[in-house]
C-alpha cells in the first residue's frame, strides 16, 4: 500500500514536472533519430557531419526548438558503416516514433534505410551522399542535403570548356557510384558543350598503384588537354604522383572527395588542380564566420566542409517545421520539397522542382603553392545537368 | 617493346612491396600458425608516428626508423597483450584474435585520433623521376625495388647467421623439438612478432610515401593483399611468400596493362582467377613450406 502510494505521489511529481516543462515553453518533445557511420568506412564522412548537426540542433534547442516548438532529442545510433546494421538501426528508431530520421554520407545503406522509413512515412535525408538516384530509389520521404554528383560534374565540365579543353582522358572505378558515375556525368556534359572523351581508364578503390595506368595514359598520342576523376585518398595522391612521375603534364579535375589537407600537402605536384567543393571559408563570409565560431567552441577548427554541411541540416529541417508548423510527416514532406532558397552556411538551398537532390551552389578552387584559392562559386544549370 | 619494359618495370615495382608485406605475414604465420590479420593496423601505427615526425621536423630517415620501430613495438606489445593468452588455442581462434586486434585497434584510431586522413607530406625530391634509357622510375617505385632487395638480404643473413634467426627457422619445421633444445619458446615467438612488426614498418614507409596519408583504416588492402601473395606462395614459406609477392603484383600490372577497356572493371576477377589456376596447379601454393601445417 505504501509502495503504491509513493509510486503514485513520484510518478504525478514527475508528470507534474513534465507538464510544467512543456507548460513554460509552449514546446513539445519529439525524437530525431540518426543511424550513421561513426565508426568504419564512412566515419570519415558521418563523424564530422555528426559535430556539425549536433552543434546546429542545440542551437536551435535553445532558441524554442524547430519551427519555435519542437525540443528536439537525438537518438544516435552508430552503424559501423555496415549497411546490414544501417537497416537494423533503421528500424529500431522507426518504431520508437522518430519524426525525421539522418542515414549516412553513402548511397547503399541510405536507399536500405530510407525504404523503412518511407513506409512508415518519416521524411528522410542523407547526411552528405552524393549520388542523384539515392532519392528516387527510395521515394517521396527522401531528401537529399549535399550538392550531388551530376551537379559537381557540370561545373566542372563548364570550368573544362571555357579553359578551352577539347579533349579530355576520365579515371573512374567502378567500386562506388560516386567514383563510376561522377566521371560519367562529366563525359555527358563534356560531349554535350562540344568536348570529345580521349580516352577512360579505371582502376579498384584502395589499390594505390596507378603505373600502369599511367603508363597508358602517357603512351597516348595526341595526350589529352585535361584528366578528370573523382578519385580521392589514398587512390587520388598515388594516382597524382604516378602520373607526374611518368610525364604527364596535362591539368587535372577532380571533385569534392579531395577536399582535404593531403591534396595541400602533395607539393609542387598538385599546383593547378582544379576540384569542386560544397563551400571554402573566406573571411567575412557566413562560412568563414562559422569556422571561426566552431574553432572558439570546439578548440580546432574543422578538418572538413562536412561539419558544415552537416550544421546545416537542422536549419533547413528548421525552415520546413516552420512552414508546415507541424512535424507530421506528409505535411513535413510537402514543406521540405517546397523549400526555396533556404539561406544556409555555403549560399542557399531549394527543393521546389527538384527530385528532392538539392539545388545548391557548389564551389570550384584551386590548388597553388600548397593552398587553395576559389575560383568560382554558381548553382548549375538545371538545363546541363545530366538525368541522374 | 618500352611499354612492355616500362609495365614489367612497374610490376617488379609493385611485387616488392607485396612480397614485403607478405614476409610480414609468413613470418607469424611459420611460428604460431597466425594469420595475422592485424598486420596492416601495425603498418597503421607505422604511418601515424611517421605523422607525428613529419609534424614536428623531424629529419625523415629518423622519423623512418622511429616508424619502423614504432612498428615492433606495436607488434611484440599485441602478442604479448592478445596473442600469448591464446598461445594453446587452434588456429581458427588464433585468427579471430587477430580480427579482434585488428577492430580495437581502427576504432581506437578513429576515436583516439581522428576519423579524416592525416597528411603526410614528404620532401618533393621524393616526388622526382629517373629516365633509365627508354624507360621511366619515380623515386618511390625506386625506392621500394631497393628497400625490398636489402630487406631480403638481411632478412636472410638475420635468419641463417644468427642464434636468434637459427632458432626462429627451427621453431617453424619442429616447435616442440626446438623447445627440448632448451630454447626458450616466448623469446622466439616475441622476436618473430618484432621481425613481422619491422616488416610491417618498411613496407608502411613505402606505401604512405605512395599515398600522401594515413588513415584509421588503411591497413585493410595491404593486408588482403599479403594474405593472397602468401597463400599463392605458401603459408608459412618465406621463400613462397617472396614469388607469392611477385607474382601477384606482376600479375595485377599485366591484366591492368592489357586487359581490353571493357573488360578493366573485372581486372581484380581475372587476378584472382589466375590465384585459383595456381592453387588448382600447387594446392600447397608454389613454395609449400617444410612443415605442412594448415590453418
Amino acid at each position: 500500500m505504501t509502495r503504491t502510494r509513493r509510486m503514485l505521489t513520484l510518478g504525478t511529481a514527475m508528470a507534474l514536472c513534465g507538464w510544467a516543462a512543456v507548460g513554460a515553453a509552449g514546446a513539445e518533445e519529439v525524437t530525431i533519430g540518426l543511424a550513421t557511420g561513426q565508426t568504419g568506412g564512412l566515419a570519415p564522412f558521418d563523424q564530422p557531419s555528426l559535430a556539425g548537426f549536433r552543434m546546429a540542433m542545440d542551437e536551435i534547442n535553445a532558441k524554442g526548438g524547430l519551427g519555435g516548438k519542437y525540443i528536439v532529442t537525438l537518438d544516435i545510433k552508430d552503424t559501423r558503416s555496415d549497411t546490414g546494421a544501417t537497416v537494423q538501426a533503421a528500424q529500431e528508431l522507426v518504431a520508437e516514433g522518430v519524426k525525421f530520421l539522418i542515414t549516412p554520407c553513402d548511397a547503399d545503406p541510405s536507399i536500405a534505410a530510407g525504404q523503412i522509413s518511407q513506409a512508415a512515412q518519416i521524411p528522410t535525408m542523407t547526411f552528405c551522399g552524393t549520388t542523384p538516384t539515392i532519392t528516387d530509389a527510395v521515394g517521396d520521404y527522401m531528401f537529399g542535403s549535399y550538392p550531388a554528383d551530376n551537379g559537381q560534374a557540370t561545373l566542372l565540365a563548364q570550368h573544362a570548356i571555357a579553359k578551352g579543353y577539347k579533349s579530355a582522358y576520365v579515371l573512374k572505378s567502378p567500386d562506388s557510384a560516386y567514383t563510376l558515375r561522377l566521371p560519367e556525368y562529366f563525359a555527358e556534359v563534356f560531349q554535350k558543350l562540344g568536348g570529345t572523351v580521349a580516352g577512360e581508364g579505371t582502376y579498384s578503390l584502395g589499390q594505390q598503384d596507378f603505373a600502369a595506368e599511367v603508363t597508358k595514359i602517357a603512351a597516348l598520342d595526341p595526350q589529352p588537354d585535361v584528366i578528370m576523376t573523382a578519385a580521392y585518398e589514398p587512390d587520388f595522391p598515388a594516382f597524382l604522383k604516378a602520373l607526374r612521375g611518368a610525364g604527364v603534364t596535362a591539368p587535372i579535375l577532380g571533385s569534392d572527395g579531395i577536399d582535404s589537407p593531403t591534396t595541400t600537402g602533395l607539393g609542387d605536384i598538385a599546383n593547378g588542380i582544379v576540384h569542386t567543393t560544397a563551400g571554402f571559408p573566406t573571411d567575412g563570409s557566413p562560412l568563414g564566420e562559422f569556422y571561426a565560431k566552431y574553432e572558439a567552441v570546439t578548440g580546432a577548427a574543422p578538418e572538413t566542409v562536412y561539419v558544415a554541411t552537416g550544421y546545416e541540416i537542422p536549419y533547413i529541417l528548421d525552415a520546413a517545421v516552420t512552414a508546415a508548423g507541424t512535424m507530421d510527416g506528409p505535411a513535413l514532406r510537402d514543406a521540405l520539397a517546397n523549400l526555396e532558397n533556404v539561406p544556409v552556411l555555403t549560399g542557399s538551398v531549394t527543393y521546389k522542382g527538384t527530385n528532392r537532390m538539392p539545388l545548391r551552389a557548389i564551389t570550384l578552387v584551386e590548388i597553388q603553392g600548397g593552398a587553395r584559392a576559389p575560383i568560382e562559386t554558381a548553382t548549375p544549370d538545371p538545363a546541363l545537368v545530366p538525368a541522374p | 617493346m618500352e611499354f612492355f619494359l616500362q609495365q614489367l618495370l612497374n610490376a617488379v615495382s609493385l611485387g616488392g612491396i607485396y612480397a614485403l608485406l607478405a614476409l610480414g605475414l609468413a613470418v607469424v604465420f611459420s611460428i604460431v600458425a597466425l594469420i595475422n590479420f592485424a598486420h596492416g593496423e601495425l603498418m597503421t601505427v607505422a604511418g601515424y608516428v611517421l605523422f607525428v615526425c613529419i609534424l614536428y621536423a623531424v629529419p625523415l630517415p629518423i622519423a623512418v626508423v622511429a616508424a619502423i620501430g614504432a612498428a615492433a613495438v606495436a607488434a611484440a606489445a599485441t602478442e604479448r597483450l592478445a596473442f600469448r593468452p591464446m598461445r594453446r588455442a587452434d588456429p581458427t581462434s588464433l585468427m579471430l584474435t587477430s580480427f579482434a586486434v585488428s577492430a580495437i585497434l581502427k576504432v581506437l584510431f578513429q576515436n583516439g585520433i581522428s576519423a579524416r586522413p592525416k597528411p603526410v607530406p614528404l620532401p618533393p625530391e621524393l616526388s622526382g623521376t629517373l629516365t633509365f634509357g627508354p624507360v621511366r622510375l619515380g623515386t618511390v617505385p625506386l625506392a621500394s625495388i631497393l628497400v625490398t632487395c636489402l630487406s631480403l638480404a638481411a632478412l636472410t643473413l638475420f635468419l641463417k647467421r644468427t642464434v636468434m634467426g637459427k632458432a626462429m627457422r627451427a621453431a617453424a619445421e619442429d616447435f616442440q623439438v626446438l623447445r627440448l633444445m632448451g630454447i626458450r619458446a616466448n623469446r622466439v615467438i616475441a622476436a618473430a612478432f618484432a621481425l613481422s612488426g619491422m616488416l610491417a614498418g618498411i613496407s608502411a614507409a613505402l606505401w604512405v610515401a605512395q599515398r600522401g596519408s594515413v588513415d584509421p583504416l588503411m591497413g585493410f588492402v595491404p593486408v588482403l593483399k599479403a594474405f593472397v601473395a602468401s597463400v599463392i606462395g605458401g603459408l608459412g614459406s618465406l621463400s613462397g611468400a617472396v614469388a607469392g609477392g611477385f607474382a601477384l603484383g606482376i600479375a595485377e600490372v599485366l591484366f591492368q596493362a592489357y586487359l581490353p577497356e571493357a573488360a578493366l572493371p573485372f581486372r581484380d576477377a581475372f587476378v584472382l582467377g589466375v590465384v585459383i589456376l595456381i592453387l588448382l596447379w600447387r594446392p600447397d601454393g608454389l613454395i609449400p613450406a617444410k612443415t605442412g601445417r594448415r590453418s
